[in-house]
């Protein structure tokens, strides 16, 4: 543990210096990323121009709801994205090779290396629209509140990556996963929409199958409603299997990387 | 130890026509091809051994070295190094054991060596002063003091593949298997290399097995060889009595004016052939020779042993 810790650290000390080197590439991230957020906060505020309530949260709740997947978006981006994007292509080159003989996870490696300096003061930009939603607040709530609301962010962060692993492991058989990739972002935006919109068969999808609804909804429903031991069983199960399910395929993708590398 | 027995590997694919009809057709029925990567082979190499893995391209040399770095999953057959089952992964094995490939990169072109280098000492747990004695040691020998804080994206082929066998040998491995580790690169830098191996060989013992597709690595480094060829074994023995194995050949080489060429030739066809080649050719000079190391194993890397 101590040892991929520091493993961890040398990765971003490597990053932050090389993001030195390309600063053009630095503002650039920043300001799309900027630009996100800001249609997205636009988005609501248009809305609750007409309505005072939506799904059955108020403009200051929405807005608690709306900087928790902000938050998930931004740690996702530097964390995993520069990562993830390159594994299709690790994979299909049969760069895999020199990650299978070291003594360490090569999920770790290949999830983690390279993180995003780039987008390092997004990820500070995204924690200050929580923190400034959160004081507007006008509610009472606890440290406690706060404490869970963070490790439920933390654990939405996750749910996206378990999600878009999937959507990226097939590449291990079908030697592409555009397709799947595509039907991510598509599918990404059920992330940016309160749970309670989605009914019947929708809400299987989104809350079981393929878990969006579980990033940032849910936390921020525990958060706002009084906290609700079912939501909250759903929310840690569904996450536990997510895991176990993406551990699984990934470790069958490397055995079918190891029988068809040549 | 390394000990392999019937070790084989099967590869599956399916063949397509050319074209859109053929992707269409693939769609609704598979025809399957299974190609014989390796037939099933037997192996064993003792502490501090080095072996030349001998054979032309897709005769099966990565596939074996691939399946015993653990990359690759054998289709049958039984493998033990240091009493590890390699594509069982364990970390104990992968711990003490190297793989450089001469055409893949190990260290991350976008840092410079030493950062490379750290991240290897944080992954095997390398304790510093193993680290910091490896690291003088090996740089000094491969001479690249120098370049170890140059990005290795900005380095020579030579100097990139030197880091790449500092990088795999760091820890200390009791095992290593380099595929190829010369390919692409001068004379010199060839020379390098291989005076580095020699000189690594000696001072820490390892069990190594080295593919090449030139001689002079072979010839210096390996007092052992196997010749593989299509996935099977067609010698394995000391380098010195391969050339045995063509038995009473003699290699007549001929000039003429159209340049050089060689026939090999039984002992006693020799005075029959000799007087062929004078009525045939404008004969300019006459070298009977034996057969040299690269001929014997040429010969049997294309016609296999006793049909020479």
């Amino acid at each position: 543990m101590r040892r991929y810790l520091m493993l961890y650290l040398y990765f971003l000390r490597f990053s932050f210096s090389k993001a030195m080197e390309f600063r053009l590439d630095f503002s650039f991230r920043i300001l799309m990323d900027i630009l996100y957020y800001i249609v997205n906060i636009l988005f609501f505020k248009i809305i609750f121009l007409h309505t005072p309530m939506l799904a059955g949260w108020t403009e200051e709740q929405m807005m608690i709801f709306v900087s928790c997947y902000i938050l998930v978006d931004a740690i996702s981006m530097t964390v995993f994205s520069s990562n993830m994007w390159w594994l299709p292509h690790h994979i299909n080159r049969g760069e895999l090779d020199y990650h299978l003989i070291r003594p360490v996870s090569p999920l770790f490696f290949l999830s983690l290396k390279e993180f995003s300096a780039n987008s390092f003061l997004n990820l500070v930009i995204a924690l200050g629209i929580l923190i400034y939603s959160l004081v507007n607040y006008s509610q009472p709530f606890t440290v406690a509140d706060v404490l869970l609301l963070v490790i439920l962010i933390l654990n939405g962060t996750l749910i996206y990556y378990c999600c878009q692993m999937l959507m990226i492991l097939p590449v291990f058989w079908t030697q592409s996963s555009k397709g799947f990739m595509d039907l991510f972002f598509s599918m990404g935006i059920a992330m940016e929409r309160p749970d309670r919109i989605f009914k019947g068969w929708l809400r299987v999808m989104f809350t079981i199958l393929l878990p969006f609804a579980l990033i940032a909804s849910f936390p921020a429903r525990l958060f706002i409603e009084k906290f609700h031991w079912p939501t909250f069983m759903h929310l840690t199960a569904v996450s536990i299997v997510l895991w176990m399910v993406m551990l699984f395929i990934w470790r069958k993708g490397l055995r079918a990387y190891s029988s068809a590398s040549s | 130890m390394i000990e392999v027995k019937n070790l084989s590997k099967t590869f599956t694919s399916h063949v397509k026509e050319p074209g859109l009809k053929g992707s269409i057709k693939s769609l609704f029925s598979r025809e399957l091809v299974t190609k014989d990567a390796l037939k099933p082979v037997n192996l064993n190499i003792e502490q501090g051994e080095i072996v030349g893995l001998i054979g032309a391209n897709g005769a099966g040399k990565t596939t074996l070295i691939k399946i015993l770095a653990g990359i690759v999953h054998p289709t049958a057959g039984e493998a033990k190094i240091l009493g590890y089952t390699p594509w069982e992964r364990a970390n104990e094995y992968r711990r003490q054991m190297a793989l450089i490939m001469g055409q893949k990169n190990q260290v991350w072109w976008d840092l410079p060596a030493l950062d490379s280098f750290i991240l290897l000492k944080e992954i095997y747990q390398i304790p510093d002063a193993q680290y910091k004695y490896n690291i003088e040691f090996l740089a000094e020998i491969l001479m690249v003091k120098d370049q170890l804080k140059t990005q290795v994206r900005k380095l020579s082929l030579g100097e990139r593949m030197k880091i790449e066998l500092m990088a795999a040998l760091l820890h200390n491995p009791k095992v290593i298997f380099l595929d190829e580790p010369t390919i692409g690169l001068d004379i010199s830098a060839q020379k390098a290399v291989r005076g580095f191996l020699r000189q690594y060989q000696k001072e820490f013992k390892p069990m190594t097995i080295l593919t090449s597709h030139y001689m002079e690595d072979i010839k210096e480094l390996c007092p052992r060889i196997v010749i593989i060829k299509s996935g099977e074994f067609v010698y394995d023995g000391s380098l010195s009595d391969v050339q045995k194995m063509m038995g009473d050949e003699k290699v007549l080489s001929v000039t003429t004016q159209n340049g050089v060429f060689k026939v090999s030739v039984p002992r006693q066809d020799l005075a029959k052939k000799t007087h062929e080649l004078f009525e045939e050719h404008y004969v300019l000079d006459l070298n009977i020779q034996d057969p040299s190391i690269e001929d014997v194993i040429e010969s049997i890397m294309k016609n296999g042993i006793g049909a020479t």
